[in-house]
């Protein structure tokens, strides 16, 4: 594709967004009666984990891994850093701070800035726990699995950037009977976090996390975007598939294809409503 | 909220949507002549509309780089904090830390010390980490009675014994093959343009300064 072109296309697909988002926000918060959000089952252990860390005084311990500002993943950290002062709003009753960990430096001032402005008046932040190394550590998922240890805490929201290395911390957390949910934007990571993790979000779920823990009008504004960004996707993926797979048929079996379609398309559309 | 603590919030939210959004603007107009085709000089101007974002990518960068002192001073206060704490593993730290950088200094830059501790120390973390997989894979199969983790397992098992060498599990690769190349790179490519659709709406909200951070 020339770069022109590309460009072009770059361009309309940002100004579409950003019409997206801001008529989404204003839709919403015209609406009287709000529209539920999209099921995701792992958001809903945590309000438990929250209470229990309340009640036994023990601290969450929520993890950006690699996701660092200035990188590849400056997305993906901001997005956990939103997660996070969420959860760290929902448990800043308790006597103790979440700790946040990171393995990037570039992360630190994130971290401590969620904890500064989710802590009560008065309230002590803890400091950001950074483990070297980058992307992919084992330095930084062996430091983690001893701070399981050190500090005991109730839970651990692992969302941000891991490689296969979070297997260690998942297995460890496990046997110290300890709750886990995670998410990784890459994809050795989300394997690891789907096969040993108690709660698991898949890839772009985590850039909606925000909208689905608070009450955030502009966050479940941004979810439903990315929702409509994913089935305008399909849609031309799909249309794309058929019409490039029906130009080899004759006209019969086209309108035999089309009909199928269709009918899958009522059916999907009838299920959709059944679930909701 | 008195009228300095208003201003204290809305100038850094101002000053991100400024710069946001002249960030935007010339990352997505910039560097393209042919853009500017209408103009007098088209390759003068589309340098001059990617300027600012590449001098503030590069003003990033100089700040990124400092934040590794951020990260020692970081690791020197928590581990301090924690022996303060009676937690006596972070005096094996701190002590490491002294050690190497004293070593580092003393020799002009060598690195075997810490080459010598950490490349083994990793090395047997991947052996482990190996371990942990295959755990990992066989906690999935207990944990998701269902379709799903079945067929997790079953997966995971035809590519893991088609990788082995041995002639009696030959069947097995063109299995190997077809499910790597079709179900899972499908797979990966849904996930990773599902990232990819997210980060263009979380990027934008950060760049319009819309994020929650911006406004203290």
């Amino acid at each position: 594709m020339a770069d022109t072109t590309l460009q072009v296309h770059s361009i309309l697909l940002t100004a579409m967004t950003i019409a997206l988002v801001y008529s989404v926000r204003f839709f919403r918060a015209r609406r009287q009666r709000r529209r539920p959000q999209r099921r995701i089952t792992s958001f809903e252990s945590l309000p438990i984990w929250i209470g229990q860390a309340v009640e036994s005084n023990r601290p969450l311990h929520l993890s950006l891994g690699g996701a660092a500002i200035g990188e590849s993943s400056a997305v993906t950290a901001l997005a956990s850093a939103e997660f996070f002062y969420h959860l760290s709003l929902a448990v800043r009753s308790a006597d103790v701070m979440p700790i946040i960990s990171t393995s990037s430096t570039a992360s630190i001032p994130l971290g401590q800035d969620t904890l500064r402005r989710a802590r009560q008046s008065g309230q002590q932040a803890a400091p950001v726990h950074w483990h070297p190394q980058g992307e992919r550590s084992l330095a930084y998922a062996a430091a983690v699995t001893s701070l399981l240890e050190a500090e005991d805490p109730a839970a651990h929201v692992l969302a941000g950037s891991f490689g296969s290395e979070l297997a260690l911390i998942l297995e460890n957390a496990h046997d110290r009977q300890q709750a886990t949910l995670a998410v990784s934007d890459q994809l050795e990571g989300q394997a690891a976090a789907y096969a040993l993790a108690d709660e698991v979000l898949i890839g772009e779920e985590l850039f909606a996390a925000a909208g689905y823990v608070a009450q955030d009008a502009a966050a479940q504004a941004d979810a439903a975007v990315m929702d409509v960004w994913r089935i305008l996707l399909i849609l031309g993926l799909s249309l794309a598939l058929l019409i490039n797979g029906t130009q080899q048929l004759s006209i019969t079996a086209r309108a035999l294809v089309l009909l199928a379609v269709l009918a899958g398309f009522i059916i999907g559309f009838l299920v959709y409503l059944r679930r909701r | 909220m008195n009228r300095r603590q208003r201003l204290g919030v809305a100038l850094p939210a101002f000053i991100a949507f400024a710069v946001g959004l002249l960030t935007l603007f010339s990352l997505l107009m910039g560097g393209n002549p042919e853009l500017y085709g209408f103009m007098e000089q088209p390759a003068v101007t589309a340098e001059l509309v990617a300027l600012p974002a590449a001098a503030l990518v590069r003003l990033t960068a100089l700040a990124i780089a400092f934040t590794v002192l951020i990260g020692l001073a970081n690791l020197l206060y928590v581990h301090l904090e924690r022996l303060a704490r009676r937690r006596f593993y972070s005096l094996i730290l701190l002590l490491s830390f002294a050690a190497t950088m004293g070593w580092y200094m003393v020799s002009r830059g060598d690195t075997a010390l810490l080459e010598a501790v950490q490349v083994p120390i990793e090395s047997s973390l991947a052996a482990l980490l190996f371990l942990s997989l295959m755990r990992g894979g066989a906690t999935a199969l207990k944990r998701r009675r269902d379709g799903w983790g079945f067929l997790f397992a079953a997966v995971m098992l035809t590519v893991l014994l088609a990788t082995l060498p041995l002639a009696e599990l030959a069947p097995l690769r063109p299995w190997r093959e077809w499910l790597m190349t079709v179900p899972v790179s499908a797979g990966a490519r849904a996930m990773l343009i599902g990232i990819a659709l997210a980060t263009v709406t979380a990027g934008l909200r950060a760049l319009l300064g819309q994020d929650r951070s911006y406004r203290g």
